[in-house]
């Protein structure tokens, strides 16, 4: 990693911009889904008289598919939230040094919680367990943990190995990402009203 | 050892590691101490058990709904209707942003939302007809708190899953307390204005009201849904989040034409990342829970404050302090998964009814997240205003004053919270 590039990390780089395709596509349709399927239900139930029987069901499949495979994304992103008043106030270089610790120890709980989350997929596809409503194997809807928690710890390891050149002026929040002060809520909301009062004003 | 699981919480805290961190590591190493041998496959599975409850899918359509709102036109029709009939009083622009930022809060639940959408389109106005601008940002910042207390609320909805409370009831029990904020605020801000003899806006004509009236007629159905559904038993509140989305969706997409479809696959993103943000907390937080109560961790803590047989009186003033100083440093969310199992017990055995603890609990994260030095409210405020620190700081104290007694009125009349819950409920 001579010169900062687009992706850094050459070929590794190529595969994590695949996987994130991946997961922008879960995380919007996963979102989707969970509306159209809450709102199919509650038309069932008052125009049909017919509840959706599976429809809790798949919520719970897309909750934790949600959860767990925005984990890589958000990291990737650096929006996960932090308690940032003090780092912020730090010199440059301990902030440096303090984010690589900070990545390389997340990484390492996700790894851990990742290899307990193996285990215990693996002993609900062993014995079996079938969801009620749909009938099919639990263990589908619970891979997607074990899935998500290597993916974060995955970029959490990014993120050190990126912050690790100290020659480097910036400090990554992700391997991507630069540290920028900002919450990325409040930004979007800023850029959405400013975009708003734009339009406004163009009318 | 609990003193161990503190330090480590504070330290990685207060290090800037991801909120996550300390909740799984203090879940973990607990875990491990309390339990050699068990297996830490005990710790995923509550994690996934964490966000499955068919309740929490409320939090993501919530989200959306809001999200889908704040790119259209729906605030700025509402601040124009409280402004054309509010105008005219003594103070009246201040009132107007009160009001707005109820009435938004009620629509989307989010105060950072509120802080942008209200403020942003309210400050330019009060600066200009003469209110000083650190009055101005106290109160955007403050009266933006509204929306976690006014149905929909992110918090309620995490408390009520958490300590198994009734989601409903809670809405329906914030109504009136946000109600009561709304009267005092604009008290106060008809005193400010007398005082600082700031100029009234002429007077507007019933033409121009009802004209303002017709145009925010849309949005104005978010809580007729939210409210009138719930409270009419038609929709749960996950029901009642999802027809919001469809509602929101259909009205700045079909209505409005402020958005396109496609653009609500952009906006499903970030929803998504967002509820992934906060749901690996509440994973988390259940993991984190799990440990402490079957370690009987909280019962340790009570007995070595000494609160073991405290009057309900007493226990709602800890839990009161304990939420405000935990949310003055640390995002409401983590706040509530940490100290809502922690107080649980305590909250039991006192015979304290939990819509009200939970409707105190959510009053107090709206003050901490208003309160400095870490208050989130304010770094919103910091960044949309670009103001410096200080100045925003300045003009909190008369809000936050007014918000503790509001807090002190509904521990000694809990009715003021209860009535309603009660009328509908039991």
């Amino acid at each position: 990693m001579q010169k900062p590039e687009a992706v850094p990390f050459g070929f590794l780089g190529k595969i994590d911009a695949a996987i994130g395709r991946v997961e922008i596509w879960i995380l919007s349709w996963g979102v989707i889904l969970m509306a159209v399927n809450t709102i199919a239900n509650v038309f069932g139930r008052y125009v049909f008289n017919q509840s959706i029987y599976f429809s809790e069901e798949l919520n719970e499949f897309l909750i934790i598919l949600v959860t767990f495979m925005g984990l890589g994304y958000a990291t990737r992103k650096g929006i996960h939230i932090r308690m940032s008043a003090i780092y912020d106030a730090l010199p440059p270089k301990i902030r440096k040094g303090l984010m690589v610790v900070i990545a390389a120890v997340t990484s390492v709980m996700m790894a851990i919680l990742a290899w307990y989350a193996f285990e215990y997929v693996q002993k609900v596809a062993s014995r079996g367990r079938i969801t009620p409503a749909l009938q099919l194997p639990l263990y589908l809807t619970y891979v997607w943990v074990v899935v998500g928690l290597v993916l974060a710890s995955f970029q959490y390891l990014l993120t050190a190995l990126r912050n690790l050149n100290f020659a480097e002026e910036e400090i990554y929040v992700s391997y991507l990402e630069i540290d920028s002060y900002e919450d990325p809520e409040t930004a979007a909301a800023i850029r959405r009203h400013e975009e708003n009062s734009e339009e406004e004003s163009a009318k | 050892m609990t003193e161990f699981m503190l330090i480590i919480m504070v330290v990685l805290l207060l290090c800037g590691f991801p909120m996550k961190m300390p909740l799984i590591s203090a879940a973990v190493l607990g875990f491990l101490v309390y339990f050699p041998d068990l297996s830490l496959q005990i710790l995923i599975q509550q994690m996934i058990g964490g966000v499955k409850p068919a309740a929490l899918i409320a939090v993501p359509m919530f989200i959306l709904a809001a999200d889908i709102i704040t790119r259209g036109h729906s605030a700025n029709r509402l601040i124009d209707v409280v402004m054309s009939f509010m105008g005219h009083i003594k103070g009246g622009l201040a009132i107007s942003v009160t009001s707005a930022c109820a009435l938004f809060g009620a629509v989307c639940g989010s105060t950072q939302a509120t802080v942008v959408a209200v403020g942003g389109a309210m400050r330019p106005r009060m600066l200009k007809s003469g209110y000083s601008d650190s009055f101005t940002i106290g109160l955007i910042v403050n009266a933006a708190d509204l929306a976690y207390l006014i149905p929909p609320s992110i918090g309620m909805i995490i408390y009520g899953v958490v300590s198994g409370t009734s989601i409903s009831q809670l809405f329906i029990a914030g109504i009136v307390p946000g109600l009561l904020i709304v009267v005092l605020f604009s008290m106060y801000c008809m005193f400010y204005a007398y005082r600082h003899d700031i100029p009234v806006l002429p007077r507007e004509d019933w033409g121009q009201r009802f004209t303002a009236m017709r145009r925010a007629l849309w949005p104005m159905g978010f809580p007729a849904i939210i409210v009138g559904g719930i409270y009419g038993g038609v929709f749960s509140p996950t029901e009642a989040a999802a027809i919001c989305v469809l509602y929101a969706a259909i009205l700045e997409v079909v209505i409005f034409r402020s958005i396109r479809l496609r653009d609500l696959f952009d906006i499903a993103l970030s929803t998504g990342a967002i509820t992934s943000v906060v749901f690996i907390l509440i994973a988390a937080g259940a993991a984190f829970s799990w440990t402490l109560s079957f370690a009987q961790v909280p019962q340790q803590i009570i007995a070595s404050l000494g609160l073991n047989d405290a009057s309900p009186l007493m226990v709602l003033l800890a839990i009161n302090i304990a939420f405000f100083v935990g949310c003055m440093f640390v995002d409401s969310i983590v706040v509530i998964l940490i100290l809502v199992p922690i107080f649980a017990p305590m909250i039991k055995s006192a015979g304290l009814d939990p819509v009200l603890v939970g409707v105190l609990i959510t009053l107090q994260v709206a003050i901490g997240a208003a309160t400095p030095p870490f208050g989130c409210n304010l770094f919103t405020a910091i960044a949309v205003f670009r103001r410096p620190f200080i100045e925003v700081v300045k003009g909190v104290p008369p809000f936050l004053f007014i918000l503790l007694v509001v807090t002190g009125l509904l521990v000694i009349f809990p009715q003021i919270a209860l009535f309603l819950p009660e009328l509908a409920y039991r």
